[in-house]
This record gives structure tokens, sequence and C-alpha cells, in this order.
């Protein structure tokens, strides 16, 4: 009975076996189902991303590592082989460890996305519809979300933008707050301008205006972005308009001049414009970011956002990594306070069974006594062993290090010679890991 | 010591403002929202008291205005903040409810009210002038917190407050809004001083005789309310929202707390009740 993790992710497999190891492309029910079948574990949550495909398993196997492997590779038509190098074991308490960090998008591509959380809600929950998980599983899912919405909550890790556009639009809702109702002009209509296009359309910006040089190229971006394309003759309209200014034009001179802007901010007032400088070479003269109510970035300026908040992520990294420690060592405490159950279990039974035996044994002596007397006698013995029982109990429950559990079994076991009974203990305790999914065992 | 108590609550709130927006930390937010929600409600509970015991609003003399002030103060802040659930104003507006708490905190014993106080019109006239400079205490802080914002996207230096504060359009148009306010209740409260200012005219006491637009408050009184009417014209006629309104908001704020404390204690010969 041990937890385990097992898979392949963007740090230990490339691109191209990641995408032949999909469990998601098949249905998730037939993964999972597969897996039991194979009695590969009591408990199943398969995790399945464009970067990363892991199994988490609740299982008594032996050898999970190759089992797991295997079962990877043969599920999907590939050797053995292919797949070893790259797969990554974790067992116990390290198992949940990375579980952890996975959701806390600690283990992500790029450090502190928050898609990764919503995944791992999903692929558990799809567990658990199917009935695969149970008291260990829910346990350690639901500690994962916890960790994910505490590293969210305490740590400075999903914040910054860290691509360029995403930056712009950031910005962008610094300076207007919401960027509906906004007038947003495109100067320019290759690649980039139709990126950038795309990305503020997603924004529902009120207004999509396109200029180019060549108006065809314009009014066929236009129908991409449905947005208005305008003759380049009649930019100073279309820039008055505007409160964003997108430059992506192929020119090697300023498109844009300070003189040029600084004729539209007149009428504006206190309207401020946004120019978003993109092309290389500029588009806008650098000194038209002198003019009051202009915020003038270029492609440099964004790149360098960026590369600060990736940096401040990076930073926050070791407070992410403490709040996961500390989750870990809370879930281990539990996990390993349930592993000593089944000894409690043996010890439990032990007792009784010298109670039972002592009573067998006198049955000769008792049987002249009246019901009410023997009945007395019964319960004073079970007291007894009751009595005796409590304080041990409680402090092996309370056991939460991996290596007294084994202490403790080890001890208990000899003294009590408990080996002998271990087999019915083990059913016993395997009752218990059926139980409602959610409930607690140890406490 | 219930007079103390307000104190207590805003220099709390005040320190757990500052964790909130030092540390970005969501519980000092809500403990601090808390905290200042306390010290209103013990505030209200002081100044509920007073009334009862003097018989009438405790307004006389600059120690208890202030008081009242930072009770209004208080209370709008609270507004604004549940309203538009925006935390990040409150490190400045508690700051300058804790400094001025200070003041009726070591002076708690109300001046008895002078039989020339005893209008209601006086009552009207301090509670609408408390509320104008409430008021314009929030588009003081606004427009303090547009310029660093302001300042901080032009240099492309993106740090501190661009992480804390909410976008300068809504900074622009809260401070609209406060000064729209501020205004109107200025103006009531201007209105109001003049006619009872003339009623107790033939009065043969010195503050009456003193009722004049030379006396220092009342002279920075009407300065500030030709400021704020210009700040309203300008933002509607000639556009100045903005980086201009957060300057003539910061302007503003500064001379009616000039007017409001310094003026109020040692200059005037009319006010000083």
């Amino acid at each position: 009975m041990r937890l385990y993790a097992v898979g392949v992710s963007h740090r230990t497999a490339p691109v191209e076996l990641r995408e032949c190891i999909d469990f998601a492309r098949q249905g998730m029910d037939r993964a999972l189902s597969a897996l039991a079948e194979r009695g590969l574990g009591r408990e199943l949550v398969v995790l399945s991303t464009c970067n990363r495909t892991e199994i988490y398993a609740v299982t008594d196997a032996e050898g999970p590592e190759s089992l797991f492997g295997r079962f990877m590779s043969e599920y999907h038509g590939l050797g053995y082989d292919v797949v070893s190098p790259h797969l990554f074991v974790h067992r116990g308490a390290d198992a949940a460890r990375h579980l952890f960090r996975v959701a806390a998008g600690l283990d992500s591509l790029v450090v502190g996305e928050p898609q990764i959380l919503g995944q791992v809600k999903d692929a558990y929950a799809t567990a658990n519809d199917l009935k695969h998980t149970g008291a260990l599983t829910n346990r350690l899912f639901h500690s994962a979300f916890a960790v994910g919405k505490r590293v969210r909550a305490e740590t400075g890790l999903g914040e910054g933008a860290v691509s360029v556009s995403y930056a712009a639009v950031s910005l962008a809702k610094k300076i207007f707050g919401d960027l509906k109702g906004l007038g947003v002009l495109i100067l320019g209509a290759g690649e980039m301008a139709k990126l950038t296009g795309v990305h503020l359309q997603a924004q529902q910006v009120k207004q999509l205006a396109i200029a180019s040089r060549t108006l065809a190229a314009a009014e066929t971006l236009a129908r991409h972005l449905n947005g208005r394309a305008v003759p380049w003759a009649s930019l100073p309209d279309a820039l008055s308009a505007a409160d964003i200014v997108i430059t992506a034009t192929g020119a090697t001179e300023p498109v844009l001049t300070r003189a040029r802007i600084e004729d539209v901010m007149r009428p504006r007032r206190s309207r401020p414009l946004f120019v978003i400088d993109i092309a290389v070479p500029r588009d806008v003269e650098a000194n038209a970011g002198d003019l009051d109510q202009v915020f003038l970035y270029n492609i440099d300026d964004l790149q360098g956002i960026v590369k600060e908040n990736m940096a401040r992520r990076a930073g926050e990294l070791d407070r992410a990594d403490a709040i996961v420690a500390e989750e870990v060592e809370r879930f281990a405490a539990w996990m390993h306070s349930r592993e000593i159950i089944p000894t409690v279990v043996a010890l439990r039974q032990r007792f009784e069974a010298i109670r039972q035996s002592e009573l067998a044994r006198l049955e000769p002596k008792l049987s002249g006594l009246p019901p009410e007397a023997r009945a007395r006698i019964d319960e004073i013995t079970h007291l007894l062993v009751e009595k005796l029982l409590l304080t041990p109990t409680e402090q092996l429950k309370a056991v939460s290090d991996e290596t007294m559990v084994v202490t403790y079994t080890d001890a208990l076991n000899r003294l009590f010679s408990l080996a002998d009974d271990r087999g019915k203990a083990e059913r016993g305790g395997r009752r218990n890991h059926e139980e409602a999914p959610g409930q607690k065992v140890s406490s | 010591m219930v007079s103390w108590l307000p104190f207590l609550f805003y220099l709390g709130a005040a320190i757990l403002y500052f964790t909130h927006f030092a540390r970005r930390d969501r519980r000092a937010g809500r403990l601090a929202t808390g905290l200042l929600a306390g010290g209103v409600l013990a505030h209200t509970f002081l100044i509920g008291m007073q009334t009862v015991e003097a018989g009438h609003a405790p307004l006389v003399g600059t120690t208890a205005a202030v008081s009242a002030f930072v009770w209004l103060l208080g209370l709008s802040y609270l507004y604004v903040e549940l309203t538009t659930d925006e935390r990040a104003m409150g490190v400045f507006v508690s700051a300058i409810l804790a400094g001025l708490a200070v003041l009726p905190a070591f002076s708690p014993d109300l001046e008895p009210r002078p039989p020339l106080l005893q209008s209601p019109l006086f009552t009207i006239h301090v509670l609408t002038m408390l509320f104008a400079y409430a008021s314009f205490a929030l588009a003081f802080v606004l427009g303090v917190t547009y310029v660093l914002l302001f300042k901080e996207i032009k240099a492309k230096q993106l740090g501190f407050f661009y992480a804390r504060l909410p976008s300068l359009q809504t900074l622009d148009v809260m401070n609209g809004r406060a000064i729209t306010v501020g205004w109107i209740f200025l103006t009531v409260g201007v209105a109001v001083g003049g006619i009872w200012a003339t009623q107790i005219h033939a009065s043969t006491d010195p503050h009456a005789r003193a009722m004049s637009v030379a006396d220092p408050k009342i002279l920075v009184a009407l300065l500030c309310w030709a400021m704020y009417s210009f700040a309203l014209v300008a933002r509607r006629a000639i556009g100045w929202s903005g980086r201009r309104a957060a300057w003539l908001s910061t302007i503003g704020f500064v001379i009616v707390l000039l007017n409001f404390v310094p003026v109020g204690y040692f200059l005037t010969r009319s006010h000083n009740f």
C-alpha cells in the first residue's frame, strides 16, 4: 500500500515522446479502467496535459515503476525501452511533493502559470466520477488544490505578464481600466500587427482600425480581425479617434513623428494615448513619449518588463517551495499515521483473542454462576482490555514519522508476536481504505 | 479612556493597511477594514455619548471639529471601500485618520457652547463643511496615488504602485466624483455660514464682530471654494482631468488642512470657539 507518481513531463521527455503518450486522446475513462483492470492501483488519478502525463496511484503491486512504465508504453503502442529512460517515479511523500509542485505551477514550463491547477482539478474530478479515487487520493488532491491556492494568494509567483503581448494588454488596463469601449488603431498589416490585433480583439475593444500603406493589405487584415480598414491619408483622423495605437510597419523611417502626435494630442485634452511600437526599426519617434498624456512603449521596453517579471517570479520560488514543504509535511504526517493502523488493529485483535481464550479456559469454573454475573465478568474483562489499550492506541495514532512507524511496528510485532495476526490485520486495515471518499481514517 | 479608543482603532487600522499595502497580505487587509469599522463604531458611540451629555452635537472648538472630521472621513472611506471593493487607498486615508485622531484623544473635554452657537444653522454649517473636507481628503488621496502611478507608467518603471493601485482611469473617475460631492457640500456650508453670520451680526460677541471676509479662516475657506470650483469647471469645460485634476485636488486639500488646523487653532478670531 503505497502512493506513487509515475510519468513523463517536459522536464524528462522531449515533445515528440510526450505527444505520443497522451491518455486524453482515447478518453480518460478508458485509460483509468485499463489501469484498474490490470490491478495497477486501488486508487488512481491520471493527469494528462500537453506538458505532462502522470499517473497517481495507490497500489501494493510489486515493482510498480516498471509496471506503470510498461503500461504506458504498451497502451500507446511504444516500446518500453523507448519510454523508460524518460520516466520519473516518486514514492510516498515525494509523490505528494511532486503533485503539490505541479498544482502550484512550480513544475510548469512558464513558472507560476495558472491553468495547471484547473487541469489537476479536472483530472481528479474525472477519476472521482469514475470511482477510482479513495481516502488517500482524496486527501492528496484536496491538499494539492489548497497548495495551489495558497501559493497564488501568498506569493507573487503568478504575477506580472511574462509575454510581450500580455504585458501590453495589462499596461493598457492599468491606464484605461476596462478596455471595452476603447478605440484601437493598428499601423501595418504584417504578421506582428495581426498577432497583436487578435490579442486585443479578445479584450472586446470597441473599434479596431487598421491602416497600411497599401489599402488592400489593410482590408485583408481588417476582414480577418473584424475591424475597419483606414486609408493612409486619413491617418490623423484615425489617430485622434484612437486610445491605443500599435505600430508594426516595416518602414525604415519613423511613421509617427513627435509633431504628428502633438497635433492630435491638443484636441484630445487630457485623454491619454497609449502607443505601443513593436516595429524594428522603430515606427515612432522616441521623444514623442515626452508629451504629456502620451505613454510610449517600444518592443524593448515591453521585453524589459517581461524579463523583470520573470526575475520576480523566480524570486518568489523560495516562498512557494516553503509552502509546498509545509503542506507535504502535513500530508506525510497524516499518511504515515495511517500506515500504523494495521498494527493497531492487530494489537487490539491480539488482546481480544487473549481475553476470549482466557474466558474459554475458565468456562468450567464460570458455568456455575448466574447469567448476570457472567455478563458482568465479560463486561469487566472487556473494559480492562480497553483501558490497557487506550493510551498505546492514542500514542500509535499520533506517530507521524515514517521511520518511527517502522520502529513501532517492529517493536510491537516482536513484543506481542503480532506477525501471526498480520494477515487478519491487513484485511481489517483494508476495510478502512474503502471508506467513503474524503473520510479521515486516523482521527 | 473611551476618548482614546477611536484613535487606537485608527492606529491599528493604519498599521494593518500598511502591512496590506506593503506585503499585499489579504488577511491584513480584511483585518484593517474590520479595525477601521471598529474605530468608526467606537467613534460614533463616543460622539453619541457626548451629544447626550451636552444636549447638542459636539462641534464647538477646533478639537471637536477635528474629531467630527475624522469620523466623517472614516465613514465616507468605508463607504467607498465597500462599494468599490478597492482597498489600496486605505493606507493613505487611515494615516490621515490616525494622525488627526490624536488631537481629540489628547483633549477629550468638550468646550461649553457659547450662546452665540445655539442655532441649528451652526450645526448644519459645521457638518456640511466637515463632510466637504472629508470628500476633499479622499480626492487628495486619489490625486496623490494618481500622480504616483502616472509617473511609474510614464517612466516605464513598473513597480511598487503599479502592482498595488487600480487603473489611472479608475483613480481619475473617483477623484472627479469626490470633488463634485465635496464641492456641493462646501457650497451649502459656505452659504449657510454666510446666512448665519448675517443673522448674528447685531450681536456684541467679539466672534460675531470678527465675522468678515478679512478673517483668515473665512478668507481661506472662500479661496478653497474658488479653487474647487475651478477644478470642477476645468474638468468639464477644458478637459483638465487626469494629472492636472490630481494636482488641483492635492493643492486644494493642503489649503483645507492648513485652514483647518493651524488657522483654526492660532490665526482666526471669528472661528476660535
